[in-house]
């Protein structure tokens, strides 16, 4: 009874968070480009210039330019490529993370929202520099692999896969779980593991 | 719970790993992923003849509008998920079996109903086919990971239940 009124009151909720989290995409994505922008000055110094939130985009400018086809320094060519990513890709999980919890009605929800947010923004900047080091890879090639602190193409892709396609959806149940603890869903559920676990 | 997390993280990133690595993709994966296409071809057909399958494309000959199905849209991520989740929790190898194959099925299910949805949401508008694909599809797959989760749990309790009362 109480399982069904969680995923149905959590799809019910749905309609509502994802509204909130789309009118108000700039400001939940804020903190998760901030944190990027210190994430990849430390994983690309040398090919990052600045990283700023615009939009709901997060701006990328690299330190290097395009003349005639081909990539070089920016102050040579002139110019500077910028990418552009959108936050919204992998800030979802705040909207997924706010129904689940929203529909579970537990004490000190506000703050527990608040804690999660706070994980929900880390997991967000390293699916977002995930995002721009599979960009990256794509657009520069072996010059991108061959710069300093960048990792193996395999291991990009798997941190792309894992990072963008994964953990927007996971990251908010395993909030979530973790902070059901003491509700009567959760007295349910481990009443359950309980009586499963002493039969094996 | 420290036994939980440590498995369910290990059984999830080595499956993630194995998943991506070349021989898995080329032998399994897109195989498979052909195999939705299809699966959703012959679905669609009695309702409209002018859907085609080619490999993992599925394709409307009327009006030239193709969906691709991609790595993250065949169901196989949220279906590692889940094997991770049952594998971690412990339960007799047969109760394992049983619930990863349930399972699998469930969720493919759904991911034809999502692979079916998407064809012709992206025919009749593509700013509501971007915003099923990108958020509320992936949303309401993990959702239906942690339903068959629940429910394999709230199983495992009522079996065990019953075994005591016998």
């Amino acid at each position: 009874m109480l399982l069904r009124r969680q995923f149905v009151l959590t799809l019910g909720l749905m309609p509502i968070t994802f509204g909130v989290w789309y009118a108000a995409g700039t400001l939940f994505a804020a903190p998760a480009v901030w944190l990027c922008n210190a994430i990849l000055s430390e994983a690309y110094p040398a090919l990052i210039d600045s990283v700023r939130l615009g939009g709901v985009d997060m701006i990328a400018r690299l330190t290097i330019g395009e003349s005639g086809g081909t990539l070089i320094a920016a102050k040579e060519a002139g110019n500077q490529i910028a990418i552009e990513i959108n936050t919204r890709l992998v800030s979802y999980s705040i909207a997924f993370y706010a129904a689940l919890l929203m529909a579970s009605n537990l004490e000190q929800s506000v703050y527990k929202f608040c804690v999660g947010l706070f994980w929900l923004w880390l997991s967000m900047a390293f699916g977002l520099a995930s995002i721009l080091g599979k960009d990256l890879l794509l657009m520069m090639g072996p010059s991108f692999l061959n710069s300093p602190g960048v990792p193996p193409a395999n291991l990009l892709a798997l941190t792309y896969q894992f990072n963008v396609l994964l953990m927007p959806t996971l990251a908010p149940v395993c909030l979530w779980f973790w902070q059901l603890k003491g509700s009567p869903l959760w007295n349910q559920l481990s009443g359950d593991i309980a009586r499963a676990a002493t039969s094996r | 719970m420290a036994r939980f997390l440590l498995t369910f993280g290990g059984v999830l990133i080595g499956l993630f790993t194995i998943e991506m690595l070349k021989p898995v993709q080329e032998t399994i994966i897109q195989p498979f992923t052909g195999l939705l296409a299809m699966l959703s071809t012959a679905i669609i057909l009695p309702f409209d003849d002018s859907v085609i399958a080619q490999g993992k494309v599925l394709r409307d000959a009327a009006t030239g509008f193709a969906v691709s199905i991609e790595a993250g849209c065949n169901g196989i991520e949220a279906a590692i998920v889940l094997i991770a989740g049952i594998m971690a929790f412990p339960a007799r190898a047969t109760h394992k079996l049983v619930a990863i194959s349930a399972g699998f099925i469930f969720v493919q299910a759904l991911n034809i109903v999502r692979i079916i949805s998407l064809f012709y949401l992206g025919q009749w508008n593509y700013s509501v086919f971007e915003w099923f694909h990108l958020y509320l599809w992936p949303v309401l797959i993990m959702l239906d990971v942690l339903v068959v989760f629940a429910l394999y749990l709230s199983w495992l309790g009522r079996h065990a239940q019953a075994i005591k009362e016998y």
